[in-house]
């Protein structure tokens, strides 16, 4: 079948139809798709003392909004009965973090997890942290589980750096990906069985950066202390929140609408073209945790 | 039986032909991965090695061009360079910007100074200062630095274009001792760029009137029109590194119209991308390539000659038509 072409006047019909149409055009449904009854469960946790300083996160507040982000997801009250439900205690498990400089997922997150992975039975031996070498590392190859973790950001060519993307670095040549601003990432998820694999998706929101610059695609003049993380099962609905969230900055920053340069498609064509996840927000059942001020969603 | 031998011996020349056509093929395709896929680490104590660009008449030093040390920042380590197959080892998905417009080589220098955030410069060698003009309105954001032939400051990023080089140059974090730094920095590297470039000629089709301050793009393909503006998923407009394409916007009782303008290499190509365009984009243009969009908005389209002109989102059909007009006068007198 002959792929649709997708204008900007296909944006604005569906805008004219509803105002949450998505920030773009990859929102809406793609008519000839059969509409699946598929739903995703996202948990957004804010903490105004996760941060000790710029960057910094205090450890014991990060285990704390990881605990109940993940009890309230997975509908437990105890956090080890939470992960008891993700891992087993001979499972292998690989926490595939993200190490980008200028905000990586931090010492503090990855503790976190690991310890809870710990209490969930699993030895020590048995549990690896890795980014760029995902595809060397023993842990990583035979892992039974990953628990994917990143912060969010937006970024040079696909949009946004989230949760689908993170998992680029289990493929031989991430560049293969690149074209049309990586609108087929999720493509790279039904390779290495990583989306059975994969359990769990955090998307950090402590400081995301909500607009880049340059060639580093940074500076700290774009980085907000938002003190939020996303937890989800769904890799396409904690990222298409996560999108919400940089929108609504940037909207309130540049005080009019900004969307992302270049549009995160990819994340809406995870689900209308390669049926990842869920992506449109009237299907994502968003509870909300903790601190409200400047929610922005 | 004469005939089959006759008709045996021209396919067996012309398959002879089509092995030479190919191996001459394949052996050009190998020189230039070779050349890609080969990253220098340059020893600056040593000087760098000579880089022999497209610009033949001229070899420069692609790590002379910048200093050793600035306000107390000495450079640290080796300078890298990298070539547009490696670009994705240091800059990851963003090097295919700098792949956009056609970049040769880039030349990596950190600086560090003790207690001090660490400055990064990054030199890249566009080959052809069109492109390096080009790259450069990629990012317009920011305060005018006065340097070189275009400069921005913002947020810690100074970035500055001059004959066929653009020049960034970022601190890690930003202070006030940081912005000193990168501004002398700046002015260092361009002092040392003799020639100055020739802007494209596209982009001074853009008439001034209305048109938005530093919202000059100047391109080639789909990809970076999306960034700046969004059109279709799919190439719809037949762009390609050999297109040219300049991008602006403009203002009109705050109200925002773009106006896109692309040179193709021939007519016929013109024509064709124009038939494309107006088939997927505007299906229901009812006359002269105008059309009233779902926002209330008008786009008008323009084939002349070689060029395609559009406007998008304008606020009225006088406008849309009018600066369609403007542009078709514009480009009778090139």
């Amino acid at each position: 079948m002959k792929k649709r072409v997708i204008t900007r006047r296909d944006f604005l019909r569906v805008a004219a139809m509803t105002p949450f149409a998505g920030a773009f055009a990859y929102g809406f449904k793609i008519p000839e798709k059969k509409e699946a009854a598929r739903r995703a469960k996202v948990v957004l946790i804010r903490d105004k003392n996760a941060l000790i300083s710029f960057k910094k996160p205090d450890p014991s507040v990060v285990q704390k909004m990881l605990d109940d982000s993940i009890t309230t997801l997975l509908g437990e009250a105890d956090p080890i009965n939470a992960w008891k439900k993700l891992v087993k205690p001979s499972d292998i498990v690989g926490i595939k973090s993200n190490v980008w400089g200028p905000i990586p997922t931090t010492r503090e997150v990855e503790q976190a997890l690991k310890r809870r992975i710990m209490d969930a039975g699993v030895a020590e031996d048995n549990i690896g942290i890795d980014d760029r070498g995902v595809r060397r590392n023993p842990i990583f190859k035979n892992a039974t589980v990953i628990i994917n973790a990143r912060p969010a950001r937006t970024h040079h060519w696909s949009g946004m750096g989230g949760c689908i993307k993170n998992h680029i670095m289990f493929v031989p040549l991430p560049s293969a990906y690149h074209g049309d601003s990586c609108a087929d990432l999720a493509t790279l998820w039904y390779k290495h069985n990583l989306k059975e694999r994969t359990k769990l998706n955090v998307l950090l929101m402590l400081n995301p950066l909500f607009h880049g610059i340059g060639p580093h695609h940074y500076s700290d003049k774009y980085v907000w202390e938002y003190k939020g993380i996303l937890v989800s099962q769904d890799p396409v609905a904690v990222d298409a929140t996560g999108v919400r969230i940089l929108q609504a900055k940037r909207r309130e920053y540049y005080n009019e609408e900004r969307p992302l340069r270049p549009p995160a498609k990819h994340v809406y064509l995870a689900d209308t073209r390669h049926n990842l996840g869920v992506s449109d927000s009237d299907k994502i059942e968003l509870i909300k945790l903790g601190w409200n001020e400047g929610i922005l969603i | 039986m004469k005939k089959t031998v006759c008709v045996a011996i021209f396919l067996f020349h012309i398959g002879l032909l089509s092995l030479v056509a190919y191996k001459g093929a394949h052996k050009e395709a190998n020189k230039t991965n070779k050349r890609y896929n080969i990253i220098f680490y340059y020893e600056r104590t040593e000087g760098a090695r000579i880089m022999e660009g497209t610009a033949k008449d001229e070899k420069i030093t692609l790590g002379d061009l910048l200093p050793q040390e600035i306000n107390g920042w000495k450079a640290e380590g080796k300078d890298e360079i990298y070539d547009p197959q490696t670009i994705f080892d240091y800059i990851d998905g963003a090097g295919e910007v700098y792949r956009s417009y056609n970049f040769k080589q880039l030349l990596a220098r950190r600086f560090t100074k003790e207690g001090k955030p660490d400055i990064v410069a990054d030199l890249f060698d566009m080959e052809t200062s069109k492109d390096a003009f080009g790259v450069f309105t990629h990012d317009l954001e920011g305060e005018e630095a006065g340097i070189g032939q275009g400069s921005t400051y913002n947020g810690g990023l100074l970035s500055l274009w001059k004959d066929r080089f653009f020049v960034s140059l970022y601190s890690e974090e930003e202070t006030e001792d940081t912005r000193k730094a990168l501004f002398a920095l700046g002015e260092k590297v361009a002092s040392s760029i003799i020639k100055e470039g020739k802007k494209p000629d596209i982009v001074s089709l853009l008439p001034s009137e209305n048109l938005t301050e530093k919202s000059a793009h100047y391109f080639h393909n789909h990809l970076i029109l999306n960034y700046h503006f969004y059109v279709s998923d799919e190439n719809i407009l037949l762009l390609d590194q050999q297109t040219e394409a300049a991008l602006g916007i403009y203002r009109e009782n705050n109200e925002k119209s773009y106006l896109l303008v692309v040179r193709y290499p021939e007519v016929n190509k013109a024509s064709m991308a124009y038939k494309s365009f107006m088939k997927s984009y505007m299906p229901d243009a009812t006359e002269l390539g105008l059309v009233q969009t779902e926002d209330m908005k008008w786009t008008a389209a323009k084939l002349q000659q070689d060029f395609i002109i559009i406007i998008f989102n304008a606020p009225s059909r006088f406008f849309a038509k009018g600066i369609i007009e403007e542009l078709e006068e514009r480009i009778k007198k090139i």
